[in-house]
């Protein structure tokens, strides 16, 4: 799929959002869209996805089946998981039978087992989330489109989705995933678009060398132990430091009254 | 296509909302009997005029429940057109249900009576005249409550005011004499045709016009939908 030269603004005299966009993603590509907030990510996610048409350009081979997940799941709506993720694996062409199917398959995968009958508006963020994430992958798609996917997720959920991804890729899909948390981390590989202020830089991959920093807690009398294992096994550890959030908490000068 | 617009019906019927429009409708046609009994084709013809604006408000209702994150959700699910024409077809379908209603309404509070004169329809034959006013009213009412939704005008009073300006246009414009009755759908001359001896040429003249007009104000819709996802 290409960008070409796209712009796109929401009114007539309204300022340009994106400017002179130009950016391909080929199948089995990972990109993810950087930048801070009000950059335009989102924006150009939509354009993308087929969501907002470019008021000058135009964007060529989009993939037939697109799925797109929003950062925030419309969850006002009156109907149960099930029935929701059903009528809609029934819209995007599914037969029956394998909308069901897929229904079964991505409520048992993303942990919704439990709110199968829940009507949507009573769901937590997270937990609606994943249903919008559900319905991306009913039928599999071309293209998926990711805005801020580990937004509002739980810690297991947000595992998942670098293996959904793969999937997607290894099925000779194109993914787009926009971040601005700094998770890029769990997409080794993936090729990066900088946007800043409506423009799009096209940026190197991330190689299989990157390097990427994590914090562990560890009891203070097992540390010795931990950081021989982790050497061990390779990794190179930078520093050994004290927790210091119980201290600064149970520190009475630092948060009392002066 | 199917499933989206089971999905938006499904929407726009469990929520509350979609009691306000079927209720004024309601109130609306037990004041329109309430002042007496008349043939079918007189009774139907007014009651598609009271009724246009209520199918019109259905509609935008119709449309307005369903977030707009959900309805972008749909245009990447099955493409523009498709998600532009489910949601006019559905809301066609819960007018036709509403129609429905207001068909049978009369015969419940005994607002209909059957020919008195020599020369007065019969009941088939009103009751046909008032089905085809009806049916006339639907693909008129649906494209202005869809030119009056959200996805249109982007903000809830322009909203309103499309509804108002639509509803008061069409009787306004409509009354004999208007010096532009073809600015608005046929929804009086259609009141005015079925209350008299009905020929065919005018029946075709005024399915035309008001086919005519749901085509122009659909085509409006979609204009203005081009940059609203």
């Amino acid at each position: 799929m290409r960008l070409e030269n796209v712009w796109l603004r929401y009114h007539r005299r309204g300022p340009w959002v994106l400017r002179e966009t130009q950016a391909r993603i080929d199948p089995g590509e990972v990109v993810v869209v950087l930048g801070r907030n009000g950059a335009g990510k989102s924006t150009l996610l939509q354009v993308a996805a087929g969501v907002l048409r470019p008021s000058r350009g135009r964007v060529t081979d989009r993939p037939r089946h697109v799925g797109w997940v929003p950062e925030r799941f419309p969850a006002d709506q009156p109907f149960t998981v099930e029935r929701y993720l059903s009528a809609i694996g029934r819209a995007a062409g599914l037969h029956p039978e394998a909308a069901d199917r897929a229904v079964d398959h991505w409520i048992s995968r993303l942990g919704l087992t439990g709110f199968r009958r829940v009507r949507l508006p009573e769901l937590s963020k997270g937990t609606a989330q994943k249903v919008g994430l559900a319905q991306a992958l009913l039928r599999p798609p071309g293209l998926l489109v990711l805005d801020e996917p580990w937004e509002g997720l739980d810690a297991a959920t947000r595992d998942l989705v670098p293996a959904v991804v793969d999937e997607v890729r290894a099925a000779g899909g194109s993914v787009l995933v926009s971040d601005h948390r700094g998770e890029v981390a769990r997409l080794p590989g993936a090729r990066r678009w900088t946007v800043t202020d409506g423009t799009v830089t096209d940026g190197a991959p991330s190689t299989d060398t990157a390097m990427v920093v994590v914090e562990v807690a560890v009891p203070a009398a097992r540390v010795a132990g931990a950081v021989a294992r982790l050497r061990a096994g390779g990794h190179h550890i930078l520093r050994v430091r004290p927790d210091a959030t119980p201290a600064a908490e149970a520190d009475p000068a630092a948060g009392g009254p002066g | 296509m199917t499933a989206l617009l089971r999905l938006r019906l499904a929407g726009f019927l469990r929520t509350g909302r979609a009691l306000a429009p079927v209720l004024a409708g309601l109130v609306a046609l037990g004041v329109l009997y309430g002042g007496g009994r008349a043939q079918p084709g007189e009774a139907y013809g007014v009651s598609a005029v009271v009724l246009f604006p209520v199918l019109a408000w259905q509609t935008k209702v119709l449309l307005d429940v369903e977030p707009d994150v959900q309805r972008r959700l749909a245009q990447v699910l099955v493409g523009v057109p498709r998600e532009r024409l489910a949601g006019l077809l559905a809301a066609g379908m819960a007018g036709l249900g509403t129609v429905a209603v207001a068909l049978l309404f009369p015969w419940l509070v005994g607002g209909v009576t059957g020919p008195v004169e020599p020369g007065d329809r019969s009941v088939p034959v009103g009751l046909a005249v008032g089905v085809w006013a009806h049916l006339l009213a639907v693909p008129a009412a649906v494209p202005l409550g869809a030119l009056a939704s959200r996805a249109s005008t982007g903000g809830a009073g322009y909203g309103v005011a499309v509804l108002a300006l639509g509803g008061v246009g069409a009787v306004v414009l409509g009354l004999t004499g208007s010096v532009a009755p073809w600015l608005a759908p046929p929804v009086m001359a259609t009141a005015r045709a079925a209350a008299d001896d009905l020929a065919a040429p005018t029946a075709a003249l005024l399915t035309a016009w008001a086919l005519a007009w749901s085509a122009t104000a659909g085509a409006g819709y979609l204009w203005r939908r081009r940059h609203r996802p």
